[in-house]
């Protein structure tokens, strides 16, 4: 096993110049694409198990109560019932997320089911299980819960009020972020012109295909789940919740149907654990669209506020930041996700004095957490539209204003820390207008066509603090084939796949020779969770060292039987080949046995660690970012408020594409799931209470409501994962909703502030604007 | 459908091969029995259990060899399928704003599946078929144990998701006089996203008459009430005043919008269909008076 140490120099993640690649940067169809498209992928509720009971959750009905008694009497009764669980089964009742690290958020534990008290409509109380599904959720409806109902508070801002009802005895706000840098008051106070803003974002549903589902099992007096997850390592908060030694639980994590997030939480495993850990038996659980989209966390509403001061010529000299973000009843990731917002708060710009306050807040909402673009998306309504304010202000365009400000490599960023690879956020917005061009005129005399365009700034890989690793273990076999074991999940986006093609390229084994096994915390080394666009940064840089330390390994004796000089092998095509001389990989592998030469690598690399200070709001945030520019042309009907938009381009700098194909997919994907988010998506709330758990209320755009997304790939070679690469999984959400508000503005005249832009909102900023005109032409006349 | 997610309730399961099983089953089962057609709005709401038959009488074995033309009306059979009417040439010849609402119903797996005669049994509000034969002056065929008779659409919708069929009734057939050379018409929607539920549509007849100079004018709402609301002639009276002129159109627009109450809900607030019902009667009006 090789390790490099944790402050070792981050060798190999920039590209060596002139390599050229085979493998990477082609477009194979792997087996998950083959598997899904024939169907035959099996998906975290298509596992069955002998005589496996179901499980099936009580949920509170009130957001915010005590509970004065939970009768199960009814429920046991029923035949084929076999077990119904309360707070008083679960021997460590407690989950405690300390999500910034202890960086400075209170600590205040999530009960597994609540006890004494509710904090959200949705909240489990009870678990049952029973023989059939059906007989499950009849015995759902048994369990007779009372409560005693407690005034709650459903928004954040209203929730930081001295009087506010506490959801939480140690206060409301779960964590108070600061980044502070240069003198705002006095560089504020100089600046020549000086732009406000108030930007409000939603609640959204994570929409995944897949529900939260999975089933659980008893092995050798192990609890071993298989299910949908984005972090197997939840098994160590298993493993506290059922007091066991962590080896007594194992996660397995089938390929995911979606995550986006939504399911780096734990969602189905305490419930599967404690069945299993109490019947004994097998046991399954599946939520219903319905039960997800009720009770599974969702993204953030930010409030978000801004002051941006700026010299006439355009440079930004101060922003002032103010961001809130709706917590929901329990703190998740919040901590995080508030982080991230603050520190990406100004964007791709050089400001030079920032004060940035950002507070998660609890609320009787349910709970907000992960959401691809984690805080760092929100914000980006919230600068691009100061930019876009900025520019009317100055009567400068929109790009050029954004030409005074973009970061260069070396900048120091607000929170003190520098740029160290490429910025080509230009080229991405070069691109994204050109493809966009020039459009049609309006189709009616009621409509407007206007184009605009946002640019965003994403962060790949944990906050540096975390001092991230992963573990990647190779091993060629005697007949020539590769084994990669890894504790990556799959989101879908590929992760398990990309993994095989840095693999190939390093050792030259064809792709149909090898076989990856992910996503199992008892027989993989652990690669830290899919999230925060961290799997082909830290899990790809793992594979290229442990693929290049294998071949290492193996070059010494393929040397000796291909009598090759130093330098000389070249690896390809399942061979290795010098002077016109080859050996097959399978031959050097039985080679290497015979003289006692180890075919396996199991690497750990480490990410650069680094130390931030909550009290100064200074210090180390991210290892790197993903730059981009989306652009739109939209057409708004002034009668209807209805938007179409009937184009969209989408550029990011990947740095270098390990699979051009994959990396289309994310951009499509990202961009329509921004587009959603611009434009229809919102969970209303009613007291904390959802008006509706359904897709037919929940409104995701069809692929009729979209247009077709054109993707323009940079590659600047330069990036923090493998062979140069950037994280491309949650950038191309951020930059959708500025990019349709910009170009909105650009069709009439006024600009939306608030998520969804829906059409009834669009007719208030004509209204609006037409009595605010109306009132100026009195004014004149 | 997931084995976890229990979705309908238990229920019999009967086909009819011809009306008359199918009005021997209903009154065979009463009260408890649903007919499914098309199964596009029942299916889901059995899902849901807002539906909770003892027994489904499947009508899909009643093939439908419509639509045709009888003595100056459209016969539409009632198990014909919203594609059928979508590609029926005599559909899209003699009655076009029914080609252009039912390309608007639902999405294509909808349409290949659903019925014009499911569509106005199950009476949505919001449903665009309900309100193009409502606009049309239409009729509507049933028939129960004791014969046939034909219910006028103006009487056949009374309230969400309810007909004036009685209960050992079955819609038949859908008739709707033909339009003529001279007639106009408007249909125009606002839906929130691409084949959902109208948030407000309007349908318009403009039937030209040889002694009058102004059309006899049909404007049908939907989406703003518990039916498919058919404007009265007070609030068309601006036309005879005024004649079919853009003065007139505004006005009629105008009182449409301020004669309905609708509700709000999470797609739409009241406000907004009262505005959508301005606009969306101005822009069909318009249409079907050749001033659009």
């Amino acid at each position: 096993m090789t390790e490099v140490l944790p402050d070792a120099p981050d060798v190999g993640s920039l590209p060596r110049t002139g390599e050229t690649y085979n493998i990477v940067g082609t477009s194979p169809a792997h087996h998950d694409f083959i598997e899904k498209v024939k169907g035959s992928l099996l998906y975290a509720a298509d596992w069955r198990l002998p005589g496996m009971l179901h499980a099936k959750l009580v949920r509170s009905q009130i957001a915010s109560g005590r509970i004065t008694r939970i009768d199960t009497s009814a429920a046991l009764a029923l035949p084929g019932v076999v077990a119904v669980l309360t707070a008083e089964d679960v021997p460590y009742n407690q989950i405690v997320e300390n999500a910034s690290g202890g960086l400075g958020e209170v600590t205040v534990s999530q009960p597994v089911l609540a006890a004494d008290r509710v904090r959200y409509a949705g909240e489990p109380i009870a678990v049952v299980a029973a023989t059939e599904p059906e007989i499950a959720a009849e015995a759902v409806d048994l369990v007779e819960v009372t409560y005693e109902e407690t005034p709650g508070v459903f928004d954040a801002e209203s929730a930081l009020a001295d009087d506010a009802p506490l959801v939480h005895e140690e206060g409301n706000v779960l964590v108070n972020w600061n980044i502070v840098r240069g003198d705002v008051e006095n560089e504020m106070a100089a600046a020549d012109v000086v732009v406000e803003g108030e930007y409000q974002s939603q609640h959204v549903e994570h929409a995944y295909l897949e529900p939260e589902s999975g089933v659980s099992w008893l092995e050798n007096d192990v609890v071993t789940l298989r299910i949908s997850t984005q972090v197997i390592e939840h098994a160590t908060e298993i493993a506290e919740i059922l007091e066991v030694p962590e080896s007594k639980v194992r996660v397995i994590a089938s390929y995911m149907g979606g995550g986006f997030g939504g399911k780096e939480d734990m969602t189905v495993e305490p419930y599967l654990a404690l069945v299993t850990w109490h019947t004994r038996k097998p046991a399954r659980m599946v939520w219903t669209r319905q039960e997800s989209m009720l009770a599974s966390t969702k993204r953030h509403p930010f409030l978000m506020r801004y002051r941006t001061g700026a010299r006439q010529d355009g440079t930004i000299v101060a922003q002032e930041v103010e961001i809130i973000g709706d917590a929901g009843a329990y703190p998740c990731l919040s901590a995080r996700v508030l982080f991230a917002g603050a520190a990406l708060a100004c964007g791709p710009y050089r400001v030079p004095s920032v004060r940035c306050t950002s507070r998660a807040v609890f609320t009787n909402n349910v709970p907000s957490s992960a959401f691809r673009g984690f805080g760092a998306m929100q914000v980006v309504f919230g600068y691009e539209s100061q930019m876009d304010q900025l520019a009317s202000k100055l009567g400068i365009s929109r790009e050029e204003v954004r030409d005074r400000n973009y970061y260069v490599k070396g900048d120091t960023i607000p929170s003190g820390d520098e740029i160290t690879t490429a910025v080509a956020v230009t080229q991405t917005r070069e691109l994204a207008l050109q493809e966009l061009g020039e459009g049609p005129p309006p189709t009616a005399s009621h409509k407007r066509v206007g184009r605009g365009f946002g640019c965003g700034m994403q962060p790949y890989g944990r906050t540096i603090w975390f001092r991230d690793h992963a573990s990647a273990w190779l091993t060629l076999q005697t007949d020539g084939s590769l084994l990669i074991r890894s504790g990556v999940t799959d989101l879908g986006a590929g992760q398990a796949a990309s993994l095989c093609q840095i693999a190939s390229e390093v050792l030259g084994a064809p792709l149909e020779s090898i076989s990856v096994y992910i996503g199992d915390t008892a027989l993989n080394p652990p690669a830290g969770g899919t999230f925060a666009t961290r799997q082909l940064y830290m899990s790809g840089n793992a594979i290229l060292r442990a693929s290049h330390d294998l071949r290492d390994q193996l070059t010494g004796v393929a040397e000796d039987l291909l009598d090759a000089a130093d330098g000389e092998l070249a690896w390809q095509g399942g061979k290795v080949q010098a002077g016109g001389r080859s050996l097959t990989l399978a031959d050097l592998a039985k080679e290497c046995q015979q003289r006692g030469v180890n075919t396996s690598n199991l690497y750990t690399w480490r990410a650069p660690g680094g130390k931030f200070d909550p009290s100064t709001g200074q210090g180390g945030t991210f290892p790197d970012y993903t730059f981009g520019t989306h652009a739109a042309e939209v057409e708004v009907d002034l009668e209807t408020g209805q938007v179409e938009v009937r184009r969209y381009v989408a550029s990011h700098d990947v740095g270098r594409q390990i699979n051009p194909v994959r990396v289309e997919g994310q951009i499509q994907g990202g961009a329509m799931q921004g587009l959603g988010y611009a434009l229809m998506e919102d969970c209303p709330l009613d007291e904390g209470q959802a008006v509706s758990t359904l897709f037919a209320n929940y409104l995701i755009p069809s692929s009729m409501d979209m247009p077709d997304i054109q993707v323009a790939v940079v590659e600047s070679g330069e990036g923090r994962g493998p062979l140069g690469a950037r994280g491309i999984g949650e950038p191309p959400v951020g930059p959708t909703a500025a990019t349709i508000a910009s170009a909105i503005e650009d069709a009439i005249g006024v600009r939306p502030t608030q998520l969804p832009i829906t059409p009834e909102r669009i007719l208030k900023l004509l209204d609006e604007a037409g009595s605010a005109g109306a009132q100026t032409g009195e004014e004149q006349a | 459908m997931s084995a976890a997610a229990p979705n309908s309730s238990a229920f019999e399961y009967q086909t009819a091969d011809c009306w008359e099983e199918a009005i021997k089953l209903r009154a065979l089962w009463g009260e408890g029995a649903k007919l499914i057609a098309g199964g596009q709005s029942l299916v889901p709401m059995i899902n849901l259990r807002l539906a909770m038959p003892a027994a489904l009488i499947d009508l899909n074995p009643i093939v439908s060899s419509g639509p045709w033309l009888d003595q100056g009306e459209l016969v539409i059979p009632a198990m014909t399928r919203h594609r059928a009417v979508l590609d029926s040439p005599l559909v899209a010849t003699h009655f076009p704003m029914l080609a252009k609402a039912v390309g608007l119903v639902g999405n294509v797996r909808v349409r290949n599946r659903g019925t014009i005669g499911g569509s106005v049994s199950h009476a949505d509000p919001t449903g665009e078929i309900p309100c193009v034969v409502l606009a049309a002056g239409g009729r509507i065929v049933v028939q129960g144990p004791s014969g046939m008779r034909s219910v006028p659409a103006d009487d056949f919708f009374l309230t969400y998701l309810t007909t004036a069929t009685d209960l050992d009734e079955v819609v038949t057939e859908i008739r709707l006089p033909v339009a003529g050379d001279q007639d106009g018409w408007g249909f125009d929607e606002v839906t929130r996203r691409f084949s959902d539920f109208a948030t407000v549509e309007v349908a318009v007849s403009a039937r030209s008459r040889a002694s009058e100079e102004i059309p006899e004018l049909r404007v049908v709402l939907g989406g703003v009430a518990d039916r498919p609301l058919l404007l009265g002639e007070d609030i068309l009276e601006p036309f005879r005043r005024l004649g079919a002129d853009p003065q007139a159109i505004d006005e009629v627009a105008q009182n449409a919008a301020n004669s309905i109450s609708p509700e709000s809900d999470v797609h739409a607030s009241a406000d907004y269909r009262r505005r959508l019902t301005q606009v969306l009667t101005r822009r069909s009006l318009a249409q079907a008076v050749g001033l659009g």
